[in-house]
């Protein structure tokens, strides 16, 4: 483990593992993980590919169930709830593949997750408050395959926080982006994050992470190697030698 | 934001909305001459062709169980006949019961229904709630379908009656006894008030007619209310939808038993309509019939899949009279189709009505 790890479980964690495993055949993806999610922050989780990132997130929202270990989401065990009821408790999730409704238009993409808590005569308005905030304006009726990768990733993080998260999970927000639409994702999380949402990101973008300029824990088979501001992760010395390559 | 386009939505607003085909004028009126004409075909044709043409029309309700199921949710199932054997069967037996004391078949009308749905409840949360998906489903109830027809074909023996219902076997259901009623037509009363509807009569295709354009006008407004958005969700991406906090397996389940319900009803009516119901129902090729029907037609989109059950089932009852080569004409229909049109015919062709309106409308704008 690196010199740089704080203390895993922060005070007002509103995510928070203890001991969690999870095993696939003979390899173990989350290996006895201690981690939090403190209320109100923006926290990037990096790390070698198999580090165990991805399934980190499903573990959170229930799509794989552990191994061992529990999970708590603002103070109650949801270790053995389904993922709709995590749901409900705010909890949610854009996934690393992309996940949008390929089909319907973006207007229909919007009023699947906004009809949960929304009337639907609010859906309109609210609709167009998110595709405002995700630079979308315009392009309500337009299916979304006909959409540009970026636009694709920015609906599916609009339908994450249509639902109106406590804790957002972004697995690789900007995968596929240009670096202009990276630093507008950026800001849209800044966005979101003021307006009192916490996220949860998983980036291989260090310009991006860099720039969000978080509390940022580096995972490393299935453990967490190092803990810290952003800054001082990229001054250390293992973390460049099992993810970030020589200084 | 999703925008209202005919100024009939003002009266039609439920009716109309995006996971249907046809929300202007020109749909409307369409549709009610396509009704009105078919109305009309008692005034002058054959005896014999009305009464076809009232069990293709009960083709079509299964069409709509298919297609709310498959299409608008995504959940296949190989199976579906299988409601229509039930409804048909329960319609029977409790019609041969009751008929003598209660002089109607309204209690019947309703078991021929409800029947399916206990059953799909049953079936449906065991599958769902097991998280079954896709082929999986698809291929467990057209077993459930072999199974049922499997069990019903052998109660030839005399011991499988219920109460003055006997199963029959291969020959179907039929009375007890001598004393007991004949498998009757629909039988409503209320009161001193009783309508006959003999299934060779007008008055029994108007009762269909008109029963399907219920169920079919009340199916818009089910898909293009906030069900429909959620049913449209769970076929895109049932994971996905999950995550936004709806319990899919909860969609699917009640989803499934609507479906079991309108196939249900068709097996009362044609239950009905012959005055007889038989194993073979439950067969394979009655259920692939289905498949066929709903995805020639199109399966997203409930009038298509009506039109896909009516048109094909016309097409097999002409090439009825040379054998078996019927249901290979159908199969051939349905690999041309799937290559040509994989949406299905009738959504392909509304599309290209669509298109050539719009571009109608630009052009006169642009003069």
């Amino acid at each position: 483990m690196s010199a740089v790890t704080e203390k895993s479980t922060a005070a007002g964690a509103i995510v928070e593992t203890r001991a969690l495993t999870k095993i696939f055949g003979g390899v173990r993806a989350v290996d006895g993980l201690d981690f939090a999610i403190s209320d109100g922050e923006i926290h990037c989780i990096i790390g070698p590919n198999g580090a165990g990132k991805s399934t980190l997130f499903k573990l959170f929202m229930g799509i794989e169930r552990p191994t061992a270990g529990t999970i708590a989401l603002d103070g109650h065990d949801v270790t053995r709830l389904a993922p709709h009821l995590r749901a409900r408790r705010g909890l949610a999730i854009k996934f690393q593949a992309m996940q949008v409704y390929q089909d319907l238009t973006v207007y229909q993409n919007l009023f699947i997750p906004l009809r949960r808590h929304h009337r639907p005569r609010e859906i309109p308005e609210r609709c167009a408050e998110l595709l405002a905030q995700l630079q979308l304006t315009d392009t309500e009726e337009r299916i979304v395959g006909d959409l540009s990768h970026g636009q694709q990733q920015w609906l599916a993080i609009g339908m994450s926080m249509a639902v109106d998260p406590k804790v957002l999970l972004l697995d690789e927000p900007t995968a596929g982006m240009s670096p202009e639409e990276t630093r507008q994702t950026a800001a849209i999380m800044r966005q979101l994050n003021e307006s009192g949402v916490t996220i949860a990101v998983i980036e291989h973008d260090m310009a991006f992470v860099r720039d969000l300029d978080t509390r940022t824990t580096v995972l490393h088979y299935g453990k967490v190697f190092a803990q810290g501001a952003f800054a001082d992760i990229e001054r250390d010395e293992d973390v460049h030698r099992i993810y970030l390559g020589k200084i | 934001m999703a925008q209202r386009h005919s100024v009939l939505d003002r009266y039609l607003g439920p009716l109309n909305g995006p996971h249907t085909m046809g929300r202007g004028v020109a749909f409307w009126v369409g549709f009610v001459i396509v009704v009105a004409v078919l109305a009309s075909f008692p005034e002058y044709m054959r005896r014999y062709d009305i009464i076809n043409l009232s069990n293709f029309l009960i083709s079509g309700f299964l069409a709509l169980s298919l297609s709310l199921l498959w299409g608008y949710c995504g959940v296949l199932s190989l199976g579906q006949a299988a409601f229509h054997g039930i409804g048909g069967y329960a319609y029977g037996i409790v019609a041969l019961n009751l008929f003598n004391a209660h002089g109607n078949t309204d209690l019947a009308f309703f078991a021929g229904v409800a029947i399916p749905v206990i059953f799909a409840a049953i079936i449906g949360g065991i599958m769902f709630f097991a998280r079954l998906r896709g082929v999986y489903i698809a291929i467990l109830m057209l077993v459930v379908s072999l199974l049922i027809g499997t069990f019903m074909r052998q109660t030839a023996d005399p011991s499988y009656t219920i109460g003055a219902a006997y199963l029959g076997g291969m020959n179907g259901l039929r009375p007890a006894s001598v004393e007991d009623p004949l498998l009757p037509s629909l039988i409503f009363g209320w009161g001193e008030t009783v309508i006959e509807l003999d299934g060779r009569r007008p008055a029994f295709f108007y009762f269909v007619l008109g029963l399907l354009v219920a169920v079919y006008l009340g199916l818009r407004c089910l898909v293009n209310s906030s069900y429909g958005y959620w049913l449209v969700g769970c076929r895109e991406d049932p994971n996905r939808t999950e995550t936004f906090g709806y319990d899919v397996r909860l969609i699917q389940l009640g989803v499934f038993c609507i479906a079991a319900a309108i196939a249900g009803l068709s097996g009362v009516l044609y239950t009905a309509w012959g005055t007889y119901i038989h194993p073979d129902g439950f067969g394979v090729a009655p259920n692939i019939l289905v498949v066929i029907w709903v995805a020639v037609g199109g399966r997203k989109d409930l009038g298509a899949a009506i039109a896909g059950a009516i048109v094909l089932e016309w097409v097999s009852l002409r090439l009825a009279a040379e054998g078996e080569i019927a249901f290979l004409v159908l199969g051939a229909i349905l690999v041309g189709v799937m290559l040509i049109a994989p949406n299905g015919l009738g959504i392909t062709i509304g599309d290209y009505i669509r298109r050539g309106h719009d571009r109608a409308i630009a052009w006169v704008r642009a003069r």
